[in-house]
């Protein structure tokens, strides 16, 4: 008997997991040493309740989570009859698609995909060009949609092919470029050698809806969205779901999986890692393609401005935030940004929603403790007095918020300093101090991070109230961009995402 | 994109040709500053700095409120030559702060990560410049007017080269691009900071062995790029007006630029700048404005495919 | 001959790290390759693997030129080889360290596998068979519920084994091996010593091995070849090796020791 067991089984796991076995003694099947049998299946699980639970959510098969978020979506439209939610609904469903596919490039290949919203609108535009009055052509449905799912393939193909044999950076580039190309194009390729090929900035117009077994189907049905539409989408989102988890259990997936955790291995390992990339890239370019291909029927029109830059990165923190790599998990954070961004568009619920995400990011920053109460105790008391302080000294300062009565309320209003008018220097000055004392924030430690802190929240519910909240557009995008990088920060695999181990 | 007053001047063949050239100057000293900027963080941490567009983007917002500040262009309270100073040291000043907080707060936490990692945390920060611009100072255009400085002096002054004009403004921009290069290339070669640098981006850990503080050395490439960045916006704003989300496409030329004349490399950065400005300006003015960045595109493939290390960039060598 | 390198050289800019290699591996044969550090031996590794492309001569796999070849074109033929520094799939687990491993030698491709056809699946099933039974070469050590362990749970030990385990699953003719026994216990290097015999005899698979081990390069080589700044100093069998001159020189240097 040699003494190579004791080691490894002796040896803690990182962090604050513990090892519990999850099966009771099991008479040995290999080996001679009863207690390393008794060990078999040893998985590391968390402590606990959250523990618990983990283990029981485990149990349940892919398939019916997959079963249940898809049944839960499709009856929405039966839930609510309002256009508004069957449109972010379908939104959301094409968030899901894209999602799925930049996880394909960006999770499963490794690749930074700049470019990948420009296969989205290669998608859009082919369907444009293919099925509809422009050039005369009106492909039926069921021939152009696997064609322009080649076409995507092919495209991203082509776009990754220069860089192929590069580096990750160089990829980068090309498909950033590619992106570029594209809105160049479509924006100016209304003069293409003296014809009209992509409409130009106005894009094209008067697309043929999708027709399915002969059926055409309407885009809207007396001004309501058509939710057949919404049906579609789902349904092509559960397809490319089954197929790509498919994928990743196979010898691909396997490939993939290999060439993420060491290139060089993987090659020498008889995997053409090169290879597999590229065809990662073009997967993903080919599920954006198909995407574009809804969007477009369904708007019956494709502009270039709708597929930008701002695009890319919403799809991106999507993924980011849900793991990538993790197919559940993208789904997940396209459905939380997808939310995320419709309640941004409305003040009421974006107020609620700042204080909401401060208070559970309180919560989940300093658990049920002292320091929590100390905190919100803290700030509501700072801005009481900073706000009658305020208003003592002069009234315009306090009076702007517009107040709808209730307690919650007439406490807020007591609460944040909202002017009547704001001069211009207000936003800049207020804004760029509140970043730079978050940022502050970071650096300190202990009480004096608590000191800080208070008035940190107070500014920001400021800055919020009176800067952000008028201006939805540029917000969102701020949101986004803070959360990129604190996730990369933080928490970079994100939700579901992978954690890696890196024991050396 | 040929200025108003000259146009009828430009009689011949040859004029276009001049002028076409004189413009690619222009661009291409500007693409070679911001470029720097990629090429030095490029070196030193293998990083795309995705948000040094948007550094640029905010050095010509700083110039601009330097400039309102000190009393608009039609009316400052300082000679020209003072304003254009004093304007392009703010944007470079506020600009190198702005770097170095980038650095210290998005890129630092992840310098051992993989690779990915501080490329998306660097889209992230782009984005979050860009709309917190926008947000500040909303989304609108903002215009140096510097034809209203005394009077459009900076236009109607110059020398002509055959029947074309050199207006003072692009004099400016041009040498001023060429001057802060030349330092530039003397700081790197001949000073210890310089050779610092220049040792850690051959390898950063035999530097950090060899007792050279790499957070110091990284902190000043960032410096160094970013107000770059920043005179570079000025230089650009005082001819073009600014916006907030202009970062994205002026840092995309940038650092194609970077990539064309070898990324890691100076020399290579201000070839690629002018190369690209030339590129720009010829098939601006030869094709089509609409095409150029189509052009553009078609060269960087080339470089690519046939010459990945750029102009003068040195091969990759990779041990295993 | 199996491997043949005929004049190889390899250099970095201006410096030369492997300098006119003649070199052979029968079909068969347990061939050592030894030399002290920096003498050129994970380059040569490099070299047959296609890391590296030769900047002088060629190689000949069984009889063909694998010069210039992606690594992965090269391990399809039939060499497969272990890193110096440990290169594992971590994350993966022990069993899909190796099934992935078969890529090179199976097909089922990715619309095969979307529709999980029968064929695909019986391939997935085949893979299966294969790392296990490459596992269970290693006696019990990867047995059993190891196979679904993450590979970062393994011990130094045993690392070292799956690494050699999967490598044989990409099914080759030619196992390189560098320095398998590094970082093992006496017991555990007699093990290695004996297994390597056993990928002989048993898995028919002709090795080349970098070692610095002696005890072990007595016990397995048919031949051994030193190297010393990328140049052969001596070739033959263990006796004539290590009593070279040359190679004494090369490890101990021209002061006393090496005039004993």
């Amino acid at each position: 008997m040699s003494g190579g067991y004791d080691d490894e089984l002796t040896r803690p796991l990182e962090g604050a997991l513990e090892a519990t076995t999850s099966e009771g003694p099991t008479s040995p099947a290999v080996g001679r040493d009863e207690w390393v049998a008794r060990h078999g299946g040893n998985r590391v699980q968390r402590g606990g309740r959250l523990g618990t639970l983990e283990e029981r959510l485990r149990i349940v098969p892919w398939w019916a989570w997959l079963a249940t978020f898809t049944a839960l979506f499709a009856l929405l439209p039966v839930v609510s009859d309002s256009g508004y939610v069957r449109r972010v609904a379908f939104d959301i469903a094409i968030y899901l698609l894209l999602a799925l596919g930049l996880n394909v490039v960006v999770g499963w290949g490794g690749l930074l995909d700049l470019g990948y919203i420009a296969f989205y609108g290669v998608g859009a535009y082919s369907y444009a060009l293919l099925s509809s009055d422009h050039f005369g052509i009106h492909l039926p449905t069921i021939v152009s949609i696997p064609l322009i799912v080649v076409i995507g393939a092919c495209v991203g193909f082509l776009v990754g092919l220069p860089s192929r044999r590069l580096t990750g950076d160089y990829l980068a580039i090309v498909s950033l470029f590619f992106l570029q190309l594209f809105l160049t194009v479509t924006t100016n390729g209304d003069d293409l050698f003296g014809r009209n090929v992509t409409g130009g900035a106005n894009g094209l117009l008067n697309v043929d809806p999708l027709s399915l077994f002969g059926h055409e189907l309407p885009v809207s049905k007396d001004g309501i969205f058509n939710v057949a539409y919404l049906y579609v989408v789902l349904v092509a989102f559960v397809v490319v779901y089954v197929a790509l988890r498919f994928v990743n259990l196979s010898r691909t997936g396997r490939a993939w999986r290999s060439l993420r955790e060491d290139a060089l291995a993987a090659e020498v390992m008889g995997m053409p890692v090169n290879w597999l990339k590229l065809m990662s890239f073009a997967f993903g370019a080919a599920i954006a393609a198909l995407t574009g291909t809804f969007v477009a029927a369904l708007n019956a029109s494709v502009f270039p401005l709708s597929f930008s830059f701002p695009l890319l990165i919403t799809i991106y923190t999507m993924v980011i935030l849900g793991g990538a790599g993790s197919q559940a998990g993208v789904v997940i954070g396209a459905v939380l940004i997808g939310v995320l961004l419709e309640l941004l568009r409305d003040p009421g619920d974006s107020r609620v929603l700042f204080y909401t995400i401060i208070v559970l990011g309180l919560v989940a920053a300093f658990r049920l403790s002292k320091r929590l109460a100390v905190v919100l105790a803290g700030t509501a008391v700072f801005g009481l007095v900073v706000h009658s302080i305020a208003g003592a000294v002069d009234n315009d300062w306090v009076n702007g918020a517009g107040g709808a009565g209730g307690g919650v309320s007439d406490f807020m209003a007591n609460w944040v300093i909202v002017p009547t008018d704001t001069a211009s220097w207000v936003a800049p000055v207020s804004y760029i101090s509140l970043v730079s004392l978050a940022l502050i924030l970071t650096l300190l430690r202990g009480w004096a991070r608590l000191a800080l802190l208070v008035p940190v929240l107070y500014l920001a519910a400021f800055v919020w109230e009176n800067v952000m909240l008028s201006k939805p557009e540029p917000t969102r995008y701020i949101i986004l961009g803070v959360l990129l990088i604190g996730l990369m920060i933080v928490r970079p695999s994100g939700l579901l995402g992978e954690k890696r181990v890196e024991i050396v | 994109m040929f200025p108003e007053p000259f146009r009828d001047r430009l009689a011949t063949r040859v004029d276009e040709f001049i002028q076409l050239t004189l413009n690619g100057l222009t661009l291409g000293s500007v693409y070679a500053l911001i470029a720097l900027g990629y090429s030095l963080v490029y070196g030193i941490l293998k990083l795309l700095n995705f948000a040094h567009g948007d550094v640029f983007m905010v050095g010509t917002f700083i110039g601009f409120g330097t400039l309102q500040l000190l009393g608009g262009s039609a009316d400052p309270v300082v000679p020209v030559w003072l304003l254009l100073v004093l304007i392009t040291l703010a944007a470079m000043a506020g600009c190198a702060v702005l770097g170095v907080a980038i650095e210290r707060f998005a890129y630092r936490p992840l310098r051992d990560a993989p690779r990915i990692a501080p490329l998306i945390s660097a889209l992230g920060v782009s984005f979050f410049i860009a709309y917190s611009m926008q947000l500040m100072f909303g989304a609108a255009l903002k215009n140096y007017d510097t034809f209203s400085l005394d009077g459009g002096a900076l236009y109607f002054n110059g020398f002509d080269v055959g029947n074309v004009r050199v207006p003072l403004i692009r004099i400016i921009t041009i040498v001023s691009a060429f001057v802060m290069m030349i330092l530039l290339w003397l700081l790197v070669t001949r000073t210890r900071i310089g050779k610092a640098m220049r040792a850690t981006s051959h390898d950063r850990e035999a530097a950090a062995m060899m007792g050279i503080d790499i957070d110091r050395v990284i902190v000043f490439a960032f410096v160094l790029g970013s107000a770059l960045a920043g005179a570079a916006g000025v230089l650009f704003a005082l001819r073009v007006p600014t916006y907030a989300t202009i970062g994205f496409l002026i840092g995309l030329k940038g650092f194609t630029a970077a990539v064309i004349g070898g990324i890691g490399s100076i020399p290579g950065a201000l070839a690629g700048g002018l190369v690209l400005g030339f590129a720009e300006a010829y098939t601006q003015g030869y094709v089509s404005t609409r095409w150029s960045d189509l052009f553009v595109f078609v060269i960087l493939i080339l470089f690519l495919l046939f010459r990945p290390q750029g102009l003068l960039g040195k091969a990759d060598i990779r041990k295993v | 001959m199996l491997l043949e390198l005929q004049g190889v050289s390899m250099a970095f800019a201006s410096l030369k790290v492997v300098d006119d290699l003649d070199l052979h591996v029968d079909e068969g044969e347990i061939v050592s390759v030894i030399g002290p550090n920096g003498a050129g031996k994970t380059t040569l590794f490099n070299l047959v693997t296609g890391v590296y492309t030769p900047t002088g001569g060629d190689i000949l796999f069984a009889g063909s030129s694998i010069r210039g070849l992606d690594p992965h074109q090269i391990t399809r033929r039939g060499i497969a080889r272990t890193f110096q520094t440990l290169r594992l799939f971590l994350n993966m687990s022990v069993r899909e360290n190796v099934m992935a491993a078969a890529y090179g030698h199976t097909k089922a491709g990715v619309f095969r596998s979307m529709l999980r056809t029968p064929g695909m699946r019986q391939e997935e099933r085949e893979i299966r068979e294969l790392a296990e039974k490459r596992l269970a070469f290693f006696g019990e050590r990867l047995m059993g519920y190891r196979w679904d362990q993450p590979a970062y749970s393994l011990s130094y030990a045993n690392r070292r084994r799956l690494e050699i385990a999967r490598a044989t699953a990409t099914n080759p003719r030619l196992l390189l091996l560098d320095e398998p026994a590094a970082g093992m216990n006496p017991k555990e290097t007699q093990e290695i010593t004996d297994l390597i015999g056993l990928l002989r005899t048993e898995g028919g698979y002709t090795i080349l091995v970098i070692e610095h081990d002696m005890h072990v390069v007595e016990g397995i080589s048919d031949r051994v070849i030193a190297l010393d700044h990328g140049v052969k100093i001596a070739e033959g069998s263990f006796e004539e090796v290590a009593t070279s001159p040359q190679v004494i020189e090369a490890y101990l240097g021209t002061g006393g020791m090496a005039k004993k």
